[in-house]
């Protein structure tokens, strides 16, 4: 019987094809940008949280204090309390830390031969390459003896490796950096592996040279701008963190000169931030269906309007109530359901469209389709079923001399 | 007794004003028969219809149909009498417009819970043979003439084998020619043992049932066997 009542339910439906569907087409709107929002917040996600796990693993940055100016004003305290002695006291103050490294960076021109290239030299340590998990293919990294001696040594990264020395081996090779009104002349000691692009810029692009020459040959001060540490696991990242505070105000006397986030921290920030803008963009997305509900309970009343006569008929020959009620019910669930379906797979159409063009993997959860289209369904259930109790509550002798 | 109708009335209230459509009707129909009601519109024919074929619940009065009590029955219970003991065929044909004539024959195999499309259309099938309808059999209702939509209807009304066949004016819409055919069909399924109750205005058509109950304003004026 319940076969029988699904056949009739279809029939009816696929009679008036272009009715069904544009009765469905809101809950095809609303069921494909529940699932391309939801799919976009977290493939947006994703990126950026592979962009900052790409920094490398269980980092701590170590910076300036926020303060609020005047008038609300966000302003960076000034940081003339970072050393490259203050950096190694943490290191040592501080036993859940692996290592450390400051940071500090210098834009420039670098030239090598007629080539000229403007752009960043960061000043490193030997533990930047495990702190960024960022090692050289070619040649060697600055190594302790280089940062003690100050040695005038680049390791380049991979494109500007290509771009200072198109077809030709930089190992070796001369380079001149103009910053800060100095010129000062480097060797080439390596080129780094390819990168891409991270959340700290284009890594490929860059230059790296000991920290201690950026700091006495060119900025000529002995402050760094903050540190980048590293906890020995993932585990202890909290409890580093906290050893940091700890040893940093007990330094500093003073909590508003710096400021500590983890790696964790900011992850646990994005995530969240992220998973709030999804819930609310689904959430508006969640009203379409709604309202594609309403669209539905419209059309099914008009229906069981048009169709009184035909429930009169049924009626007469002895369909109950029940049977009536499934027969609407089992339609506004059909253009429900099959609306789902059709949202799925425009949604995730969309969300593929939106990944290409940003670049990121396609998420499309299990979790967000089964959430849309159940939700169809229950929109086709709540509002399928007013009409339906109409239609089964017809009189027969009234229904049946309807015209 | 088939039918036992005693003191039926009926009271509609339209707004203010109550329709008394049936003041009091009392006979009896034995299984066999083949009655007409006959009356003019308004004498409240249709009412008594619709409450013999438990479309309907009287106001006061007892109706009993092979002995069941129908007056104070649950609309459940009438869509199940009306499924397995009463045909209906009407005067406007009333079958689904949008359904095939086999399908529309097997509606109420559908409603009675017999499964298998093919057992359901096998039934159809001899149902409408009955009727003298072989072919066409997948076609809609609105591409066969008017007499074979009514042998239609009566095929659909014959299919669960119903105690009681209640046609309400059905040449109504039909030549004379045509409607002489549906008359032969009915006659003929009376002589096959059906019980046949025929409601009409046309004294014509009701001089060719054997017993005619005349109604008029709500009460039975006339209850006589003829030939």
């Amino acid at each position: 019987m319940i076969l029988e009542i699904l056949r009739m339910a279809l029939d009816s439906l696929t009679t008036s094809k272009m009715r069904s569907f544009l009765s469905m087409l809101g809950i095809i709107i609303g069921v494909a940008a529940v699932i391309a929002i939801v799919s976009v917040g977290s493939g947006a996600q994703s990126q950026v949280t592979s962009q900052i796990s790409a920094l490398g693993s269980n980092i701590i940055n170590i910076g300036p204090g926020i303060t609020r100016g005047r008038s609300g004003r966000l302003s960076f305290t000034a940081t003339d309390v970072f050393t490259m002695e203050l950096a190694e006291q943490i290191l040592r103050n501080c036993p859940s830390l692996a290592r450390i490294t400051p940071n500090v960076q210098t834009s420039g021109i670098l030239i090598a031969g007629d080539i000229n290239y403007q752009t960043t030299t960061v000043g490193v340590t030997p533990a930047y390459q495990e702190i960024v998990e960022y090692y050289p293919v070619r040649g060697q990294f600055i190594n302790a003896e280089h940062e003690a001696n100050a040695t005038n040594v680049m390791v380049l990264g991979a494109k500007l490796a290509e771009e200072l020395f198109p077809g030709q081996d930089p190992l070796g090779q001369r380079v001149k950096l103009f910053a800060r009104n100095r010129k000062l002349l480097f060797v080439v000691i390596g080129v780094m592996e390819e990168k891409g692009t991270g959340a700290i810029g284009n890594l490929d692009n860059q230059a790296f040279i000991p920290a201690s020459v950026l700091l006495k040959k060119i900025n000529n001060r002995k402050y760094v701008s903050g540190y980048t540490a590293q906890a020995r696991s993932s585990e202890t990242a909290k409890t580093a963190v906290a050893e940091v505070e700890y040893f940093l105000t007990r330094y500093l006397l003073d909590t508003d000169k710096f400021n500590i986030s983890s790696q964790e921290q900011i992850l646990a920030t994005i995530s969240e931030v992220t998973a709030t803008l999804s819930l609310m963009l689904g959430g508006i997305a969640g009203i379409s269906l709604l309202v594609g509900g309403i669209g539905i309970m419209n059309i099914m009343l008009v229906s069981v309007t048009e169709r009184t006569r035909e429930i009169g008929i049924r009626k007469a020959l002895g369909a109950k109530r029940k049977h009536i009620m499934a027969q609407f019910m089992i339609e506004s669930l059909a253009m429900s359901g099959f609306g789902g379906l059709i949202g799925i797979i425009f949604g995730w159409l969309g969300a593929l469209a939106v990944a290409k063009v940003g670049g990121w993997p396609l998420v499309v959860t299990h979790t967000s389709v089964l959430v849309a289209f159940s939700f169809s369904l229950l929109v086709g259930l709540f509002f399928g079923l007013y009409p339906a109790q109409k239609a089964a509550k017809l009189d027969p002798v009234i229904a049946l001399s309807y015209e | 007794m088939l039918i036992q109708a005693e003191h039926l009335q009926k009271t509609y209230h339209m707004g203010a004003v109550k329709v008394e459509a049936l003041k009091d009707a009392s006979f009896q129909i034995a299984a066999g028969e083949f009655v007409a009601i006959i009356g003019p519109s308004g004498s409240g024919k249709s009412t008594l219809m619709h409450i013999l074929g438990c479309l309907d619940r009287p106001t006061a009065g007892r109706y009993l149909l092979d002995g069941h009590d129908m007056s104070r029955a649950s609309d459940n219970q009438l869509a199940e009498i009306r499924n397995k003991k009463i045909g209906f065929v009407f005067q406007q044909f009333n079958l689904l417009p949008k359904a095939t004539i086999l399908q529309n024959v097997c509606l109420p195999l559908i409603y009675a819970g017999l499964r298998g499309r093919r057992k359901q259309q096998q039934l159809a099938r001899q149902a409408l043979e009955m009727v003298g309808l072989g072919e066409r059999l997948h076609h809609r209702p609105n591409e066969i003439s008017g007499g074979q939509k009514q042998r239609v209807a009566i095929a659909r009304a014959l299919i669960n084998n119903p105690a009681l066949l209640l046609a309400d004016e059905p040449t109504g819409n039909l030549d004379t020619k045509t409607g002489q055919e549906i008359m032969k069909t009915f006659h003929r399924l009376n002589q096959e043992g059906h019980t046949i109750i025929l409601v009409t205005h046309d004294p014509e058509i009701a001089a060719q049932a054997r017993r005619i109950i005349q109604i008029r304003d709500g009460l039975i004026q006339r209850d006589e066997v003829i030939a």
